[in-house]
C-alpha cells in the first residue's frame, strides 16, 4: 500500500484560503467591483492586480485571469484569501460586482446563427492568439474552430448510393464529477519562482500557459502534480491555478483554494453537442458516402474545444471504409461554463450519432445491423479517411466479441451493437528517467496518477525490463523541476507511450553502467484542419459494446439485461488496472446513455449537485456486466483507459430501436423512451 | 459572520432555546438537506439549534402496539429496526429505498418531515398509514396528521417554537405496499412515489413526489368496497388518480408524463394489495 497525498489535502505553514467571486449573469461588462465590506484579515485579487498579465487558453489564448467580460454565469471576476477556508468564503460573500448585462446565448446552433451575440469578438484577430498549430477560428463568429474533413466527392457519392438516411443527433453536457474536486496550492519563493502543488493530468501544459501569464521563463515555475482523487478530464490545462498564484503574489504567502461541488459545475465539463449524419450505401450493403457536421459547445472559452470538434469529427467517419467523405465540425463559443476535455473526448458525441445512423441505414437496407457493419470494416493495410494506413487491426473481432456476449445472431432483438475507433493525442512526445538506488529504483516522469494505475503500470513494465520486484520501484510525483517532458496524461496515452519511453531508458541505463538511463518516445503527425489529411493517430483504441434491453411498456424505465465491452488491448500491463479502466468506462457510459444531463435556464446551471445530478450507482448497473480485452502476441501495449465509454449509448440506443424506439438525443431518459414507444397493436 | 451553534443535551432546553429564538435558529437534525443548501449558498442561517445532543430523540418503540420514532432516529435505524420490520415492513421498506446508507445512516425522521420536501420518500407512506407528528413547545404538545403537517413546498405548520420531536404510526393494516418509480438512478428521489394500504377504514392510496404535497383522493379510494380491487378497479383507481391529481414538472419528468406514471403506478400499487 502506497500512503497517498492529494492536492486536497496539501498544507503549510502560513498558508491562506482562497475563495473566489463569481458572475451572476451569463454575459456581461464589469463595471466595478465592491469590496468595501471586507474586514482587515483579508486579501482580495481585483482586475487592477491582473490587468498588466498576460491571456491564456490551451489551444487559444482567450482567457484572462479574472474575467472582463464576463462571459458565464460563475465566470471569476475577483477573489479572496483569509486565513481559514470558511473566513474566505464569508469574505467572498461580502463583494459585489456591479456588471452591465449583454445579451448572452446557450446553444451552439443559436451560437453560429446571424446576429447572436458575439463572445469574443476579437476571435481570429490576431494570429499570436493561437498556442497549437491548426487552430481555425472564423473571424467574426463564435466560431473558434473549423476541422474538416475530405475525401473524394461526397455529392457524387450519394449521388451512387441506392440508400440515404440523414439524422440530426443531440447529446447533453455531463460533469465528470471526480470524489476530489479541484485543489491547488501556489506560493512563491523569495526568489521569486512559482511553486504549485495541484491536481492536473497537463503539468508542463500549466507551466507553459503560467509563465505566458506572469511573462516569466517555464523554468522560474515549478508545478508538483500529486494523485488525483479521480479527473476523467476535468483537471486538465489551467484551472485554478492563475487565479491562486496571483493571491498568493498580493497575498504575500501560500494560497490555497479547493472547490466546492457546486463549483464543479461551473469549472469544466462535457462539450454538449448537436451531430447530423447522412450516410448512404448501395443495395447490397457497401457504404459510398457520408457526411457528418458537428457543431460542438466549447461553453465561453475555447479550452481543448478545437482538439474536440477535431476528433469528434474524425471518430464520426467510423472504423468503416467510405469511399467519399465530407466532414464540418464547429467549435462554438456560448455563454456557458467551459465545456473540455472528458473520458471519451469527443468520441461520445459523434459515435452515438454515427453509430445509431448505421442501425437507421442498417433498417433501410433490410440487412443485419452486425452484417452492415461487417461489411464495411477497416482492415488491416486499409487507408482510413484522412488517408494514414491502418495496421494492427481488430475491429471485426470486438464487434463479434461483443455480438457473441449477447447472442446477436441467434436473436437481435432488444439488442443493439456499436463498434468505434478513437484517436491517440498525435503528435505527442514522453520522456522518463530511470536511476539505481540502494534499493532497487527510482523512476521520474511526469505521467500523472489519477486512479487509472499509471504508477503500477510503470512498476510493473519497470520490473519486467530490469528484472527487479514491482515493489523496488520507485515512482515519486511528476514535478516539472526534476521529471523528463511529457506531453500531458490523456488520451490513454501514458501505459503506450511512457511506457515505450522507459523500455528505451532501460536499454539506456544498460548501456552505461547500470545507475541511470533516460528515454524518449515521440508520435509524429497531426491534421491538416482544412483538408483532414494526415496522420490522426499513430496508435488508435479499437473496441465495441453490445447491449440487451428491456422496456416498461407503461412507464418508459429501459433495464440493461446485458452490457458487454470489447476492448483491443494488445499486450495487458496490469490486468486488474485495465478491467478497471474497462468497468469504469462502462459504468460512466451508461450514466451518458440513461440519465446524466447538465441543466441549465438562462445560463444558470440547476442541478449543479450530486443530488440533482445523477450519476450510476451500484443499483444501475446492468444485470449482467461483461468485459473482455483482447490480446495477440507480440503485440504492443494499447491504451484503454476510456474505449468502453463512447459505444456504451449507442449500443442501448440501437437496442431500442430494435424495438421500434427511435431516439436521437442522450440521455435516453424514461420519459423520452414513452413518448418514443410505437403503439402497441391488438 | 461565523455561524452560531447551539447544541442542547436535553428536550427541555431545545425547547426553550427554541422559544427564546424562534425562526433566528435554523433547527438541524441530520443536515442532509440544509448542507446541501448550505454549499450551495442558497440558505446562510446565522444560528443552528442541533438537535443532534438531545438525549432520547433517536428512540424507536412500540407502545400499546403504536409505533413510535423518534425525530432523531435515522432512516437508516428505522429500516433496519426489528420492531419497524416485523410489525410495519413497508415502512422499513420505504425507509431502506432513500438514496444510499451514506444518506441513510445521516438523515433523520424527523428532518425528512420537518424539511417537507416534495421529492422525499416518508411523508407519502407515512401519511398511507395514518401517521401522526408530534409537536412540542415549552407551551404544550399536540398532534397532528401528515396531510396537517405539510402545507406545501417546504412548507408546515410548525410554529416557530415547536420541535418535530416524534412521529406515531397506528398499527400497521395487513397488507400495505410502496411503490417508488425513479426515472434516473436507482439512487434518485422518486419521480412518482405511491403508498397503498388497506385495512378497516378501506382503501387510501397516497401518491407522493407529484405535487407540492403528499395527494390523497379518499372519493377514488372508495370505488374499492369491501373486496380487494380486481385489475379493473385498479386500472380505474389509476386512471382517476391521474386525472385528479396536477403534477408538476421537474428533472425527474414532465407534469404529461407524471400523469402517465401516476396511472400506471397507483394501479400497480393498488394490484400489490391483492
Amino acid at each position: 500500500m502506497t500512503l497517498v497525498g492529494y492536492s486536497q489535502d496539501a498544507g503549510v505553514e502560513g498558508m491562506w484560503h482562497a475563495a473566489f467571486v463569481r458572475s451572476p449573469v451569463a454575459h456581461g461588462l464589469v463595471r466595478s467591483i465592491d469590496v468595501s465590506g471586507l474586514p482587515a484579515d483579508c486579501v482580495a485579487l481585483l482586475p487592477e492586480d491582473t490587468a498588466g498579465l498576460g491571456r491564456y487558453g490551451c489551444q487559444l489564448k482567450d482567457q484572462t485571469v479574472l474575467a472582463d467580460p464576463v462571459r458565464f454565469v460563475g465566470d471569476i471576476v475577483a477573489a479572496v484569501a483569509a486565513p481559514t477556508r470558511a473566513a474566505a468564503r464569508a469574505a467572498a460573500q461580502l463583494v459585489s460586482a456591479d456588471i452591465e448585462e449583454l445579451p448572452a446565448v446557450f446553444d451552439p446552433l443559436a451560437a453560429v446563427a446571424e446576429g447572436a451575440p458575439l463572445l469574443h469578438p476579437e476571435t481570429g484577430d490576431s494570429a499570436e492568439d493561437k498556442v497549437s498549430i491548426g487552430v481555425r477560428p472564423l473571424a467574426g463568429t463564435n466560431v473558434c474552430h473549423r476541422f474538416r474533413l475530405l475525401q473524394g466527392d461526397v455529392e457524387s457519392g450519394f449521388a451512387e448510393a441506392d440508400v440515404v438516411v440523414e439524422e440530426t443527433f443531440r447529446t447533453a453536457s455531463a460533469q465528470h464529477a471526480p470524489m476530489e474536486p479541484h485543489a491547488t496550492l501556489a506560493s512563491w519563493t523569495p526568489d521569486g519562482r512559482l511553486e504549485l502543488h495541484t491536481g492536473t493530468q497537463t503539468p508542463f501544459n500549466l507551466r507553459d500557459d503560467l509563465a505566458g501569464i506572469f511573462g516569466i521563463e517555464p523554468e522560474r515555475i515549478r508545478v508538483i502534480a500529486p494523485p488525483m482523487g479521480g479527473s476523467f478530464g476535468a483537471k486538465t490545462f489551467t484551472r485554478l491555478e492563475a487565479v491562486v498564484a496571483c493571491l498568493a503574489r498580493k497575498a504575500k504567502r501560500p494560497v490555497k483554494a479547493v472547490l466546492e461541488r457546486g463549483e464543479e459545475f461551473v469549472t469544466l465539463n462535457r462539450h454538449p453537442a448537436v451531430v447530423r449524419v447522412r450516410v448512404g450505401a448501395s443495395s447490397d450493403g457497401v457504404l459510398v458516402a457520408k457526411q457528418l457536421d458537428c457543431w460542438a459547445d466549447t461553453g465561453a472559452y475555447a479550452d481543448c474545444g478545437p482538439g474536440v470538434a477535431t476528433k469528434m469529427g474524425y471518430a464520426g467517419v467510423g472504423p468503416y471504409r467510405i469511399p467519399h467523405v465530407r466532414v464540418d465540425s464547429l467549435a462554438v463559443y456560448t455563454n456557458l461554463p467551459p465545456n473540455g476535455a472528458f473520458r471519451g473526448y469527443g468520441a461520445t458525441q459523434s459515435v452515438w450519432a454515427s453509430e445509431r445512423a448505421m442501425d437507421l441505414l442498417a433498417e433501410r437496407l433490410d440487412m443485419s445491423a452486425l452484417e452492415l457493419r461487417r461489411r464495411n470494416l477497416l482492415r488491416d493495410g486499409d487507408r482510413f479517411a484522412t488517408g494514414e494506413v491502418m495496421r494492427d487491426v481488430h475491429f471485426e473481432e470486438c464487434l463479434q466479441a461483443a455480438a457473441d456476449a449477447v447472442d446477436y445472431e441467434s436473436d437481435p432483438s432488444g439488442r443493439g451493437l456499436c463498434v468505434l475507433l478513437k484517436g491517440m493525442q498525435t503528435p505527442s512526445r514522453a520522456a522518463i528517467s530511470v536511476e539505481r538506488t540502494p534499493v532497487g529504483y527510482i523512476v521520474r516522469s511526469a505521467s500523472c496518477e489519477m486512479g487509472q494505475g499509471i504508477r503500477d503500470s510503470l512498476r510493473l513494465q519497470g520490473a519486467a525490463l530490469l528484472g527487479c520486484e514491482p515493489g523496488q520501484i520507485e515512482v515519486p510525483d511528476p514535478d516539472t523541476d526534476s521529471s523528463p517532458f511529457d506531453t500531458r496524461t490523456t488520451s490513454s496515452r501514458s501505459t503506450h507511450m511512457m511506457g515505450r519511453a522507459l523500455a528505451e531508458a532501460v536499454r539506456d541505463l544498460h548501456g552505461n553502467g547500470g545507475e541511470r538511463g533516460y528515454g524518449e518516445i515521440a508520435n509524429d503527425g497531426g491534421l491538416d484542419p482544412d483538408t483532414g489529411q494526415g496522420i490522426a493517430s499513430t496508435h488508435w483504441h479499437q473496441g465495441a459494446a453490445a447491449a440487451q434491453v428491456s422496456v416498461d411498456d407503461d412507464t418508459g424505465r429501459v433495464t440493461v439485461e446485458r452490457l458487454h465491452a470489447a476492448v483491443y488491448a494488445g499486450r495487458v500491463v496490469d490486468r486488474a488496472g485495465a478491467e478497471l479502466q474497462n468497468e469504469g468506462s462502462m459504468i460512466m457510459g451508461l450514466g451518458t446513455a440513461l440519465f446524466e444531463s447538465i441543466e441549465q435556464a438562462d445560463g444558470q446551471i440547476s442541478n449543479a449537485n450530486l443530488s440533482d445530478y445523477s450519476v450510476p450507482a451500484l443499483g444501475d448497473l446492468p444485470r449482467q456486466m461483461t468485459h473482455e480485452l483482447i490480446e495477440r502476441e507480440g503485440a504492443e501495449v494499447h491504451g484503454l483507459g476510456e474505449t468502453a465509454l463512447p459505444p456504451v449509448p449507442a449500443a442501448i440506443g440501437n437496442a431500442l430501436f430494435s424495438l421500434g424506439v427511435h431516439l436521437t438525443d442522450l440521455p435516453m431518459t424514461a420519459e423520452d423512451v414513452l413518448e418514443a414507444m410505437p403503439e402497441v397493436v391488438g | 459572520m461565523a455561524t452560531a451553534w447551539l447544541a442542547p443535551d436535553s428536550l427541555e432546553e431545545a425547547l426553550d432555546l427554541r422559544a427564546q429564538r424562534g425562526g433566528e435558529a435554523t433547527v438541524l437534525a441530520g443536515g442532509t438537506f440544509l448542507g446541501i443548501l448550505m454549499n450551495q449558498g442558497f440558505l446562510r442561517p446565522d444560528t443552528l439549534l442541533s438537535l443532534g445532543h438531545v438525549a432520547g430523540l433517536d428512540r424507536i418503540e412500540v407502545v400499546d402496539g403504536e409505533l413510535r420514532l423518534g425525530a432523531m432516529a435515522s432512516h437508516r435505524e428505522v429500516e433496519r429496526s426489528r420492531a419497524v420490520q416485523s410489525g410495519w415492513p413497508v415502512l422499513a421498506r420505504a425507509f431502506s429505498l432513500v438514496a444510499s446508507p451514506r444518506v441513510r445512516n445521516q438523515a433523520t425522521v424527523g428532518g425528512v418531515m420537518a424539511d417537507a420536501d416534495y421529492a422525499s420518500d416518508p411523508p407519502a407512506v407515512l401519511a398511507a398509514l395514518g401517521a401522526r407528528v408530534v409537536l412540542r413547545s415549552a407551551r404544550g404538545e399536540r398532534t397532528v396528521s401528515v396531510g396537517e403537517l405539510i402545507q406545501g413546498y417546504y412548507e408546515t405548520c410548525i410554529a416557530e417554537d415547536e420541535l418535530l420531536v416524534q412521529v406515531r404510526v397506528p398499527p400497521a393494516p395487513a397488507r400495505a405496499v410502496y411503490r417508488k418509480f425513479r426515472s434516473r438512478s436507482s439512487e434518485d428521489r422518486p419521480c412518482v412515489a405511491v403508498a397503498a394500504v388497506r385495512g378497516l377504514a378501506g382503501l387510501r392510496v397516497v401518491v407522493g413526489a407529484v405535487a407540492d404535497r403528499p395527494q390523497e383522493l379518499p372519493e377514488v379510494c372508495a370505488l374499492a368496497d369491501e373486496s380487494l380491487p380486481d385489475f379493473e378497479l385498479a386500472a380505474e383507481i389509476g386512471r382517476r388518480y391521474a386525472e385528479g391529481i396536477e403534477p408538476m414538472s421537474d428533472s425527474r419528468g414532465s407534469a404529461g408524463y407524471r400523469r402517465k406514471v401516476i396511472a400506471t403506478e397507483v394501479r400497480r400499487a393498488v394490484e400489490g394489495l391483492a
